[in-house]
């Protein structure tokens, strides 16, 4: 049972940020998809709760040539999943999403929220930094904007200082010839990946890797850059041989945890498999973009 | 064949369906009653220990609460279903002065709401002394090792021996002999509706119980030992019911710490046990150390079987003797051995009480025994169809001294299993199809309960508008047997399924029945509810054949509500018209038949076998392990087909269920602790991940059974897992001896088979 609580349910950004700069040590409830679990387990038993879930502002998608892609804190994720602008344009998170949980967990819980639970297993995390994703933070004393990438601190840890929120996903239009893939191991559809990969590849003109990012979920207490492994890739016309070592680097990198879903041993046998298979698809999508 | 019949064979959905998909159908967790209470549990965070001193003060002080109890309120008996075998009546449920397992209820609380009742849980000081635990049963027969219950040499709960023939002297003449080894994992039920009961005395000493059961009769029972009542001072209703799969037919802590809460308050007290709580403190399948042996002749004549089996019993017997038995009985299954031994031991560990669980010690037996059968054809160089057509099993067969078999359709189910993978053709790379055969009974002749009631028993009632009220204390946990019920006597009576009502699984109303368990009621009260129909149909005969005049030579019988001479069918009366004569000609008494069944001179498990052929198709990923489950095709024969839309529907939940078991269900354990108490750990099979699956009914005929009817929801239980074993060895290779045959043990075995490819 959840221990007891007081419960506050603002109707704006402004009502929620100053009621968490009155409450310090409150903790921000958004879908719950995540947070119920965790109160529900007692691991947690905060005294305030603060529901932004009622905040309609930040449920929104949209997407300028010039400014790239903006997701309000408050969107859902079947609604990202279901999003014609982001089948469009960023094809890889309708993808992601439709690898979250059951429906009626994507329709009730939202994409700020999985973000800002730190779980180093979640998938949105690895495929947001992978696409160069920002994040907007608000407090009473104005906003900032940082790199989704020095976001997660910990696990279950992230960097939102006391009377901050999350209201803002911001990804970049991608450099042409961009590709980017997601894929994880799911021992049943929607579940947590015992590994996860993001990976992003730029090509210049002449096919050549420009850039590339690769990301990994449930591989570290955060989600992890391999950054050896983007490394070698960077600079060189890929190739599978490339694309292998790539994922042989990215296993070295990784130090997965061992559960009842999984060993360590094999976690960073699969970080080898899944960091080729997305690479591979990644390339194959810069090549026709 | 199905053409006789009016009602039986029909594709009929089930009575209850509408209240069901509605959420109108009222549960246990729906009963709300005046001046209910709420109650919680308290249990044991150790997997062993002493308990020193239970002080309840601090949580009776806390306003809400009504009442603590401990093992100290209880009379101190001990629960069990052996009830001729007091030795193995061995769960106190409330624990009086040890704890055995990490969940045994220590304490429970009442009060106004589950929160405060929850909150007290926290004020209770229980002072433990830990003692030294034992998890695995190969550690804990050993000599030294902690002793789970006093007295119990090498923790050696139970044993089991079944032999026929001269095995040893079979063995010496057989061309070919393998031994081999499997493991066997567990399993959670995860019934959607986790064990709850609403327990109420009232201050006449009488206590009424709304629960979740699979045997209302049972429970009423089990209820009068641990009290000191008279059973019929109790009623137990199972209303709708939230699945059942074995754990729910003996006396639960929810049904036993509310009613102990209820007599100390004259208040009606509900307890609800947690989803955490259902997976770590009820009951689990048996997971078995299996040790096979298996001869042959060089043709694939098999002449002796072997085995050797130690299960992990858990804390307490629960329904783990019967599944030991049963394992051992299901392991010379479906096939005609001419020696063959076993030898089961059950063991005491420190582990949450392992018992009956679908298929009841089958699903284990059938997985080792169809994984070593592939084995066995493979070193033959025999095709493992053949290899069990040439030693399946066949109608009226007797196993030695054990069973006989009456109808059995094995063959022509491996007919048709063979014609379907031909059908299927040349496979796509990585794909197998691994196939395995099981048989199960339908209903146990056990009666180590010691009922002094007939096995099943009915009574129909025909009212003046002549539908009739069908009282059975057979229980619907969903399967559908009210259903079932409804169409035999339907069919009996010639009347309409529309003009039967059930009243199922209420102590209070209906004759005692042993319950939904061991796939027993369509046969057991399937024959005592036709054989109820048919005596109020010869009373309503007799009016009809007063009224009609007709010659004593004809026969008359009763379709869709049409009294009819059999011969010239245009003569006759109409039933509802007779009834309503018949019943003023009773001087008002409506009619009234009984009917009960129990099977006498059927060997010593079960009346009748049902029998089956399963072709599983599975896709391997090669670089991970990861397999998917494309095709499940499922030959089987269950007798007469009462309905087939109920099939259908035990079909495709024994292999989302067995498919679990087979592929990624487990209960891993830390020192006695299950680490993965949560269906976002646990995993099951759904929706999203169930393959095709397809049925195909073979026709038979079971002269033991209703209208030719047999089991069809729990022997389906058996196949899938060795099918699946069979199936991955098919595709890429590696066979898995343990289960469940998890992506990460299938990769792990590719590996190594590489690694010794590369050696050579």
């Amino acid at each position: 049972m959840i221990a007891d609580f007081e419960y506050f349910a603002p109707k704006t950004v402004k009502e929620a940020l100053s009621l968490l700069s009155q409450y310090k040590e409150a903790k921000i409830i958004a879908g719950g998809q995540s947070l119920l679990v965790v109160l529900k387990q007692r691991l947690f038993s905060p005294e305030y709760l603060i529901d932004i879930k009622g905040i309609s502002a930040l449920d929104y998608i949209n997407y300028e040539e010039g400014k790239g892609l903006r997701i309000g804190a408050l969107t859902p994720h079947r609604t990202i999943e279901k999003s014609p602008v982001i089948q469009k344009y960023f094809p890889v998170l309708s993808e992601m999403e439709n690898n979250i949980a059951t429906i009626q967990t994507r329709n009730w819980g939202t994409i700020g929220g999985n973000i800002c639970h730190g779980d180093p297993a979640g998938d949105p995390a690895p495929v947001f930094i992978a696409l160069k994703a920002k994040l907007k933070l608000a407090s009473l004393g104005g906003e900032r904007v940082i790199d989704m990438q020095e976001f997660s601190k910990d696990y279950l840890e992230v960097a939102l200082d006391p009377g901050e929120m999350l209201s803002e996903i911001q990804i970049p239009k991608p450099a042409p010839h961009t590709g980017t893939a997601h894929d994880k191991l799911m021992v049943m559809k929607g579940d947590m990946g015992i590994i996860g990969a993001a990976v992003s590849i730029v090509l210049d003109s002449k096919g050549k890797c420009e850039d590339a990012r690769i990301v990994l979920s449930n591989a570290a207490s955060v989600p992890l850059r391999a950054g050896k492994a983007e490394k070698k890739l960077i600079g060189k016309v890929l190739n599978d041989a490339l694309l292998a070592e790539a994922g042989e680097l990215a296993s070295a990198e990784a130090d997965p945890p061992a559960d009842v879903h999984g060993s360590a041993e094999y976690r960073r046998e699969m970080v080898k498999v899944f960091v080729r298979r997305a690479a591979a698809k990644a390339l194959e999508r810069a090549r026709a973009a | 064949m199905t053409s006789k019949f009016s009602v039986i064979g029909q594709r009929v959905h089930n009575i209850d369906g509408t209240e069901k998909v509605t959420g109108s159908a009222k549960y246990t967790f729906d009963v709300v009653l005046p001046n209910m209470l709420y109650g919680k549990i308290l249990r044991s965070p150790h997997p062993h220990a002493k308990i020193l001193k239970i002080d309840t003060r601090q949580a009776k002080k806390l306003i809400g609460v009504k009442a603590v109890v401990t093992g100290k309120d209880t009379l101190g008996r001990k629960q069990g279903i052996w009830r001729r075998f007091p030795e193995l009546c061995d769960e106190e449920i409330l624990c009086r002065a040890k704890t055995r397992y990490i969940g045994d209820p220590v304490a429970a609380v009442a009060a106004i709401d589950e929160d405060t009742a929850e909150e007290a849980l926290d004020l209770i000081e229980v002072e433990y002394e830990p003692l030294p635990a034992v998890f695995d049963p190969l550690e804990a027969i050993k000599e030294d090792a902690p002793q789970v219950h006093d007295g119990v040499e090498l923790n050696i709960n139970i044993n089991r021996h079944i032999e026929w023939g001269d095995v040893d002297e079979a063995f010496r003449k057989c061309d070919h002999i393998r031994e081999d080894q499997f493991k066997c994992s567990s399993q959670a039920h995860v019934c959607m509706e986790t064990h709850d009961a609403v327990a109420s005395f009232g201050h006449n000493g009488k206590l009424t119980v709304w629960t979740s059961t699979q045997s209302s009769y049972y429970i009423q029972r089990l209820y009068a030992d641990m009290l000191d009542m008279r059973e019929s001072d109790i009623r137990v209703m199972n209303r709708h019911t939230g699945g059942g799969f074995g754990s729910k037919f003996e006396l639960d802590s929810a049904q036993f710490c509310a009613a102990i809460l209820s007599q100390k308050l004259c208040q009606p007290v509900k307890i609800v046990l947690t989803r955490e709580e259902e997976f770590t403190a009820t009951k689990r399948r048996t997971p078995m150390y299996y040790f096979l042996k298996l001869g042959a002749k060089k043709d694939g004549t098999l002449l002796a079987k072997e085995a050797r089996v130690i299960t992990e019993g858990g804390a307490y017997t629960a329904m783990g003797a019967t599944a030991l038995y049963l394992t051992g009985f299901f392991s010379s299954f479906p096939y005609k051995f001419p020696n063959y031994r076993y030898d089961g031991y059950r063991v005491y560990t420190n582990t949450e009480p392992s018992s009956a669980m679908r298929g009841f010690g089958a699903p284990q037996s059938t997985f080792c025994g169809e994984s070593q059968l592939d084995m066995m054809a493979e070193d033959l160089g025999i095709d493992p169809i053949e290899l069990r057509r040439k030693n399946g099993m066949t109608p009226d067969y007797e196993v030695p001294g054990q069973a006989f078999i009456q109808s059995c359709g094995l063959h022509q189910c491996l007919d048709k299993i063979e014609e379907t993978i031909e059908k299927r053709g040349k496979l796509p790379p990585n794909h197998g199809i691994g196939v395995a055969s099981y048989g199960f009974m339908s209903g146990g002749i056990f009666n180590w309960f010691n009922t002094p009631y007939a096995f099943s028993a009915a009574v129909v009632r025909i009212n003046i508008d002549g539908k009739a009220d069908v009282f059975t204390g057979a229980c619907d946990i969903g399967q559908g047997s009210n259903t079932t019920l409804a169409m035999i006597c339907a069919e009996e009576l010639g009347i309409k399924l529309e003009d039967v009502r059930v009243f199922s699984g209420d102590t209070g109303i209906c004759p005692p029945d042993l319950g939904a368990w061991g796939s027993r009621q369509t046969l057991m009260s399937g024959n005592a509810v036709k054989r109820a129909a048919a005596e109020c149909k010869s009373q309503i005969m007799e009016f009809a054949a007063a009224k009609m005049g007709v010659n004593i030579v004809y026969d008359l019988d009763i379709k869709d509500g049409w009294i009819h001479i059999v011969n010239r069918p245009e003569r006759g009366v109409s039933y509802y018209d007779i009834v309503k004569g018949a019943i003023r000609g009773k001087d008002g008494v409506a009619i009234m038949g009984r009917g009960h069944y129990t099977p006498h001179r059927k060997g010593m498990i079960s009346p009748a076998y049902s029998f089956g052929v399963q072709a599983a198709e599975v896709a391997v990923d090669v670089e991970t392990g990861r397999y998917k489950l494309v095709n499940v095709t499922t030959a089987h024969e269950s007798g007469t087909v009462i309905n087939p839309v109920g099939i259908e529907g035990q079909l495709e939940g024994a292999i989302m269920m067995a498919g679990g078991y087979g592929y990624c269900e487990d209960q891993p354990m830390d020192e006695g602790k299950i680490l993965n108490p949560s269906i976002a750990d646990y995993k099951l099979i759904r929706s999203l991940d169930m393959p095709e699956t397809e049925i195909l009914e073979i026709d038979t005929y079971e002269p033991e059974g209703p209208f030719g009817a047999k089991e069809a929801g729990e022997g389906l239980t058996n196949p899938t897992a060795g099918a699946i074993g069979n199936a991955v060895y098919k595709a890429v290779g590696v066979r898995i001896n343990d289960l469940p045959i998890t992506p990460e043990k299938v990769f792990k075995a590719l590996k190594e088979k590489e690694k010794k490819k590369k050696a050579k």
